[in-house]
């Protein structure tokens, strides 16, 4: 059998890599036909629009499945039901309806005065209703 | 804590050699490190760079064996000047008449007391460049990514070579790409080039930017003048920074600690 033959790779400085990688990917695009590079440039656009409607929070897996199950059993994206869920929530504190002071607890955190401690019943409740209900 | 020598060389002029070694060096003080810069050339523009004038520093030093806590300047915090003008031609001539020529600097920074030296070469081949480069553990060779500069690259590696053949070892170096465009197809096709020769040795490159300009006229570092100019803060990608002078600051503290 023939023996694969053998490249020896420099190992290059990551920020070196990364800004060649991309010169080199604007290089190709720029040799593609017009409709081509409009499509990438579109494409480009929307990913870069949608950045800053990332967020990235720590949730208690239960909250993620039950959002994840509720939007499969709907069948639409988990990141509009997580903006309508938020959205109500920040509605319904600033009308006074949501009082936090029952969950507050002295966090020990450089960073934060105060930690909130969710009982069970709030952390699973979407979870058990949903297996209640099926 | 043993001292750290670095060179900035390249032959070729013009390619950012001052530029990086007074941005680097105000950069290391700031981050509270001891740190000396010494100008080896009789251009004298390390002193300019600083706002201050042109003075016989490396004269003194070599020439008239005064000692190297009475020639330096003390320019800001942490940051040391042996500054040089004219007469720094001088100085060659008396290297060139001495025995052990080419060990004269290394022997005149030994023992100097500084966690950094940064020496800034003239763009030249002479004794005064074969002594910074005997004397540096390190030499960073800033290049502007056209075909002439790069042959200045390969130059300063064959002396290195040289040196190293005689004896001297050098614990690295590195390329870094000066005023760099990343819209122009020749620094693609220059940076492609570089990069398969040298591999990691090459740093994250400078970006062109007008601000360096204006920083030398102001007699001020980039730090103090325009921190958070492309120059210093890189190209953006995305999220993240790619290239300028902090990153190149960051990879001289990897080398610096090891």
């Amino acid at each position: 059998m023939a023996e694969a033959k053998k490249v020896r790779r420099s190992a290059l400085d990551p920020a070196v890599a990364d800004l060649l990688r991309g010169m080199q990917q604007k290089q190709t695009e720029s040799q593609l036909p017009r409709r081509e590079r409009e499509k990438l440039s579109k494409e480009r656009a929307k990913i870069q629009a949608r950045r800053d409607q990332r967020a990235t929070y720590d949730l208690p897996p239960s909250i993620r499945d039950g959002l994840r199950v509720l939007a499969e059993d709907l069948r639409l994206p988990a990141s509009q039901l997580a903006t309508l869920a938020l959205a109500r929530f920040l509605d319904d504190y600033q009308n006074g309806k949501i009082d936090l002071g029952q969950y507050k607890q002295p966090s020990r955190s450089p960073r934060y005065d105060w930690n909130l401690v969710f009982p069970e019943e709030i952390i699973f409740a979407a979870r058990r209703k949903k297996t209640t209900g099926s | 804590m043993m001292t750290m020598i670095f060179a900035f060389a390249n032959q070729k002029g013009g390619v950012g050699k001052t530029t990086t070694a007074v941005t680097l060096a105000d950069g290391l003080a700031r981050l509270k490190r001891r740190t000396l810069l010494v100008d080896l050339d009789p251009q004298g523009h390390l002193a300019l760079s600083f706002g201050l004038e042109k003075s016989p520093g490396l004269y003194r030093l070599v020439c008239l064996d005064e000692p190297l806590s009475e020639v330096v300047q003390n320019i800001r915090p942490n940051l040391d000047l042996v500054a040089g003008d004219k007469q720094t031609e001088k100085v060659k001539r008396q290297i060139t008449l001495a025995d052990f020529r080419e060990t004269i600097l290394s022997d005149l920074l030994a023992n100097s007391g500084y966690d950094v030296v940064l020496l800034d070469m003239a763009p030249s081949l002479d004794v005064l460049h074969i002594n910074g480069l005997i004397a540096a553990d390190w030499v960073v060779i800033p290049t502007r990514l056209d075909a002439l500069a790069v042959d200045g690259v390969k130059e300063i590696l064959t002396t290195m070579a040289e040196i190293s053949q005689n004896g001297h070892r050098y614990r690295g170096y590195s390329i870094l790409p000066t005023f760099f465009d990343r819209t122009t197809r020749e620094t693609l096709i220059q940076f492609e080039e570089i990069t398969r020769i040298f591999g990691s040795n090459v740093w994250p490159p400078v970006p062109q930017d007008t601000r360096v300009r204006e920083t030398a006229a102001f007699g001020q570092t980039l730090w103090e003048y325009s921190p958070d100019s492309s120059s210093v803060e890189g190209f953006l990608d995305g999220r993240q920074r790619l290239g300028g002078y902090r990153q190149v600051l960051g990879r001289m503290l990897e080398v610096i600690d090891g």
